[in-house]
């Protein structure tokens, strides 16, 4: 066995790049048979006049088949595999998973190692993203062309958008997969076997989506509005099916975060006991499962109109290009709040912890959660107001917009009076929180402006929107991201961060996104319009553009420098306590790392999650706190058998 | 004042197997004579301490916290299920502040706080007076809660005043730091309003969590080698109300504001100019329907409404001109899609029509020149692009196209509504009332102007119109133009 091991093709991302070309294949020469058969010519066809060997058809089928491929050799599904032919598997068959790195290079059944695995691809997708932005405000950093040429920008501005999108989502992935079974009490997800499926279906929807900027790129944006869309080169059909393949990732992963939020919370942990973390990854999830499907069904609709000449979008053949952006927009609306409130959840879990205080209307932060969830799925058409459609509509969606500032204004109140007269400490987790709130406070505040339709008739697709959501990502996913690396990386690696590198990360990250987002507004007032590779010098932006550029930089620099810092930190830094932040988590009543099964003992929650200030107990393994008995309901009562709770060991799927 | 009620002793039973633990608080319990306890027992077990319920009747049970041959988890299940009003106090002698404290009547986590409160026995009792310096140490109490409600209110009003001056300033800022292009259109005068007003509330709502934020960063700090946690606060419905329904109210009342400046952007003038502009990859084209001109330069006279007719030959395209604020985006699909955008000019200067809507690859040079001129210029520039500035009988002809003369009077000799125009000038007419007239420039200059004045014989009378409208102007059509189009009748042979 141990000759096997070694074998690089032990690695399961090995396998899977192995099967994904073998996938690949076998859709290329699929599709060439049949178009041989039928008497289209196999090679050098394609309708927009880019030549990439095979026709359309086939690179989509293949494609197809990689993604196939590459889930079928990878590991995930193999247990599935094996209970359709009969065979059992164990429910935790750690000994056949290899150890070291090449563990978080295959296929795992374990929530830590798959909350790791999506936090590496997460960053890795962000920095790649993070680079093509880099280049294209090289390339805006003075009017004219200099870095690259038009169809170059238009891709990597497109790209930047969506690899970003599937690099938050991704994130967002991390922190429910690590999080939720660890704060709840669990010992893994619900489904660890979906759970690794949805996530190593990434892997492959990355590649592929990557591949469109080979393909001949697509230059439609992250949007891929039709008809515009419809004439894209090859790389458009990639696109839609990297995005497509993530969406599963999406609904898969909700799918599973809300069977373990609701199945498998610990005793005595009542929906009102939960980590406030957990209220919004429940949130994000039901957001995920019920509306990812319309921007998959969008992007199909329009590769039919491509591949089969079909007619959805396209006037001539009776369709409506508006129809499109009511599709696109019901699900990418609602994205952004799966974006942002996993990130929310995680300023609402942290602030108690260094305040030192409870946190401030627990039920209310929990429920507004619930409340923007909601809200949200009324609003999509606000991305619309200048589109054409009927114009009595944008009053209704003026009015649903603008209710989403009150469950959010409830998370902001509550998050100052949480941190009024608490005793703050600002390590860098601290930092980044606070950080995160100012920059989600100028993220909200700029969104009045364009809920309103008469002020929104202005501001529609300029760089003022650009500055409003590149505010609303950074303070609700990229700082709060940071926050819960920081925060949690004693926790997953045993050791300590640098505190003074991660100050640095942050106190050069906060003042150059503020420049950024400020500069971006500013400009979109002024007249600069969105996913332009070149600006009228006469506007007066040339300054701003160039303090925009250097800013980026600046960030990516800061970025750089957390990466070391963790890195190193990693393999090299102090080991850390068990509970460093002297939390009242439950995951930081056991060892640091985390051990294999988590707890070893079945949890039982005795008391509040954030009451700090008091010396009770959140759940019943806090040496530094009285555990007192559980209170009166009556399945939170204290077992005395002992008896191992049965929600706590991992359903098998 | 409250009616003194009978002084009466606490019964309290003490649980633990360690003789000392209970003989000392005993000891320390009966030194403090104005806490008025009087221990009715002392237990070792569960079943000792069942039975002690029963008998002694205990108002509280102090358990050993740190006894481990106490079950205290099963302690408190048992006595937490009877009916008696009872308090349990766990103590632990390894932390002075350790101690749980439950009460069989009420059990809530919440209400332990305020229960510890009282744990001074005898504070809180009605007869005070039994205290050693009763009077001083309440009004010491008293003393100590009005400087820490006072503290509070200091650092709230102090933030609030902070919060007050900095969204001042902020609003005052409006107007001098470039954010918005020249406002060039009449529909820019609502919408910058409205820009204000956001303004100023962004202003209050950013001060508002900024101010209280920084203001905790400074004065709530951790302070050195304290390691205790800050006053224990839940929450407040009531705050929590107010800020849900404040904004609520709010935003409300901004959509309204909302939906009213949108309405003034949209209100049509009925003597529109008529523009269809076509967006293609990547140009812009304006075709005046009125005048017959097409045009890659977008002309429009200054204060008169000029109605966008918005149609794209291939994708989505957007039309924006920032100085205008109103932007609209142009559908492929022929008549159906076809969108309409209102805009007033009110300054006179050269603009740009910027496409707003990504349209491929050389969207960010879709940028077409607009020209806004006064109504003379803009006459001028009609004529010259329409090419008749130099033919009188060419402007006439035009004219007549756009009056709708041509539609009662041919030009090819054939029998309309009216008489037809060819060989019309300096020809006899017979007119109803069997006279004859030469139509010279006079009789046709009065026929345009008064057409029932003299009716041709065959002719209906009270069929034309008394007056023509320029379209362009709104104003009746000018002695000039009338000259115009008796020109155009007089070339018509």
């Amino acid at each position: 066995m141990s000759e096997k091991k070694d074998s690089i093709f032990s690695i399961g991302l090995v396998r899977g790049l192995v099967g994904m070309l073998a996938g690949y294949l076998v859709g290329f020469a699929l599709v060439s048979v049949i178009r041989l058969i039928l008497g289209f010519p196999i090679w050098d066809y394609n309708p927009s006049g880019n030549h990439y060997g095979f026709s359309e058809p086939a690179w989509v089928v293949g494609a197809i088949f990689g993604v196939f491929g590459f889930m079928l050799s990878v590991g995930s599904t193999s247990d599935w595999l094996k209970w359709a032919n009969g065979q059992s598997t164990p429910d935790h068959p750690t000994d056949a998973f290899p150890s070291g790195v090449r563990r978080f290079l295959s296929a795992s059944f374990d929530h830590k190692v798959i909350g790791i695995q999506y936090g590496v691809t997460s960053i890795l997708m962000l920095g790649v993203a993070g680079i093509f932005a880099l280049i294209f405000r090289s390339e805006l950093a003075k009017p004219g062309l200099q870095v690259v040429d038009l169809q170059a920008y238009n891709t990597i501005m497109s790209l930047h958008g969506i690899v970003m999108i599937a690099g938050i989502l991704i994130g967002v992935g991390a922190m429910s997969n690590y999080l939720v079974p660890l704060l709840i009490g669990a010992n893994d997800m619900a489904f660890p076997r979906l759970n690794s499926f949805a996530y190593w279906i990434n892997v492959p929807a990355a590649i592929v989506l990557l591949s469109s900027y080979f393909l001949g790129g697509f230059d439609t944006g992250w949007t891929g509005y039709p008809p515009l869309s419809q004439r894209a080169p090859l790389g458009m059909d990639m696109f839609f099916l990297g995005v497509i393949f993530v969406g599963f990732s999406s609904i898969f992963g909700a799918l599973n975060v809300i069977a373990t939020a609701i199945r498998m919370r610990a005793k005595g942990m009542s929906y009102f006991r939960m980590p406030i973390f957990v209220w919004s990854a429940l949130a994000t999830a039901l957001i995920a499962l019920t509306a990812t499907q319309l921007i998959g069904l969008s992007f199909e609709m329009v590769m039919f109109e491509r591949l089969f000449g079909m007619g959805f979008f396209t006037p001539d053949k009776g369709g409506d290009p508006i129809l499109f952006q009511h599709l696109f927009w019901f699900y990418s609306h609602p994205a952004v709040y799966v974006f942002v409130l996993t990130g929310l959840g995680v300023i609402s879990e942290l602030l108690p912890v260094f305040a030192r205080k409870p946190l401030f209307g627990y039920r209310w932060v929990a429920l507004s959660s619930f409340g923007i969830a909601l809200v949200g799925f009324f609003v999509w058409a606000h991305h619309m107001f200048t589109s054409g459609m009927a114009s009595y509509l944008r009053i209704p969606f003026m009015y649903s917009t603008l209710l989403v500032a009150v469950p959010t204004g409830v998370k902001f109140f509550s998050w100052v009076a949480t941190i009024w007269e608490g005793k703050l400490s600002f390590q860098t987790p601290m930092l980044f929180v606070l950080g995160a709130i100012s920059i989600f406070l100028l993220g909200g505040l700029s969104g009045p402006p364009n809920a309103t339709v008469a002020t929104d008739l202005h501001l529609q697709d300029t760089y003022w929107i650009v500055g409003h959501f590149h505010a609303t990502m950074f303070g609700g996913f990229v700082f709060p991201f940071f926050a819960a690396i920081y925060y949690w990386f004693p926790k997953v690696t045993g050791r300590m961060y640098n505190e003074t590198l991660g100050k640095l990360h942050f106190y050069l990250m906060l003042p150059a996104f503020y420049v950024q987002s400020l500069g971006q507004m500013q400009i979109g007032l002024l007249g600069m319009r969105r996913r332009i590779a070149d600006y009228d010098p006469a506007l007066g932006i040339t300054v701003q553009q160039l303090l925009i550029t250097i800013a980026a930089f600046v960030i990516f620099a800061s970025v750089l420098i957390a990466l070391t810092n963790l890195i190193y930190s990693a393999a090299r830094g102090p080991v850390a306590a068990r509970n460093p932040w002297n939390s009242r988590s439950p995951e930081f009543m056991i060892p640091s790392p985390v051990p294999v099964h988590n707890y070893d003992q079945p949890v039982i929650v005795v008391g509040e999650p954030y009451d700090y200030g008091t010396n009770y107990a959140f759940v019943n393994i806090d040496p530094d706190r009285i555990v007192a008995a559980a209170p009166a309901a009556e399945d939170t009562a204290p077992d005395p058998s002992g008896s191992s709770a049965p929600a706590s060991s991992p359903a098998a799927d | 004042m409250r009616p003194p009620e009978p002084p009466k002793n606490r019964r309290v039973l003490i649980a633990s197997s360690h003789a000392l633990f209970g003989q000392g608080l005993r000891s320390l319990l009966e030194e403090r004579k104005h806490a008025r306890v009087e221990i009715v027992g002392m237990v070792s077990s569960l079943d000792e301490a069942l039975k002690a319920l029963e008998t002694a009747e205990p108002d509280l049970i102090i358990v050993d916290y740190d006894d481990e041959k106490l079950n205290r988890e099963e302690f408190l299940a048992r006595f937490v299920e009877g009916e008696k009003e009872l308090r349990v106090v766990l103590l632990s002698l390894q932390s002075a502040q350790d101690a749980i404290v439950y009460d069989r009547r009420t059990m809530a986590a919440a209400q332990i706080d305020d229960w510890l409160q009282e744990r001074d026995f005898g504070a809180n009792e009605p007869d005070g007076a039994r205290q050693p310096q009763p009077a001083e140490n309440h009004a010491d109490t008293r003393r100590v809660k009005m400087n820490r409600r006072l503290k509070k209110a200091v650092h709230l009003i102090i933030a609030s005043v902070i919060t007050l001056v900095v969204t001042v300033a902020l609003s005052l800022s409006w107007g001098h730091f470039r954010v918005l292009p020249e406002a060039a259109s009449a529909q820019a005068v609502p919408i910058d309003r409205l820009f204000h007003i956001e303004y100023v509330l962004i202003a209050f709502l950013f001060s508002l969590i900024v101010v209280f934020m920084l203001y905790s960063i400074i004065v709530f700090r951790r302070k050195k080698g304290d390691t205790s946690d800050a006053e224990h606060i839940e929450g407040n419905s009531t705050l929590e109300m107010v800020w849900t329904v404040a904004p609520l109210i709010t935003v409300m009342f901004l959509a309204y504001l909302g939906g009213d400046a949108l309405a003034a952007t949209l209100a049509p003038e009925p003597k529109a100019l008529r523009v269809d502009v076509t967006g293609r990859q990547w140009t812009w084209n304006f075709t005046y329907p009125d005048f017959g001109i097409s045009s890659t330069e977008l002309y429009l006279p200054v204060n008169q409404q000029a109605v966008m007719r918005l149609s794209s030959t291939d994708v989505i395209h957007s039309f924006w001109v920032p100085e205008f604020r109103v932007k609209q985006d142009a559908l492929p699909g022929g008549p159906d899609f076809v969108r309409d955008l209102r805009i007033t000019p009110t300054k006179t200067g050269e603009y740009k029509v910027r496409c707003a809507e990504l349209c491929g690859l050389q969207h960010a040079y879709m940028e077409s020149p607009v020209v806004v001129v006064s109504q003379a210029e803009f006459d001028a520039w009609v004529a010259k692009e329409s090419g008749v500035s130099e033919d009188p009988a060419v402007r006439g002809q035009q004219l007549t196209a756009q009056l709708g003369c041509i539609a009662c009077h041919s030009v090819d000799g054939a029998k309309l509504v009216g008489p037809s125009w060819l060989g019309l000038y300096g020809a006899s007419v017979t007119l109803a009332d069997g006279s004859t007239i030469t139509a010279d420039e006079a009789y046709l200059s009065e026929s345009i102007q008064d057409a029932n004045a003299k009716v041709v014989e065959g002719y209906p009378a009270g069929v034309m119109p008394q007056q023509f409208i320029d379209p362009v102007t709104g104003q009746p059509i000018s002695d000039a133009q009338i000259a115009d189009i008796i020109a155009y009748i007089q070339s018509l042979k």
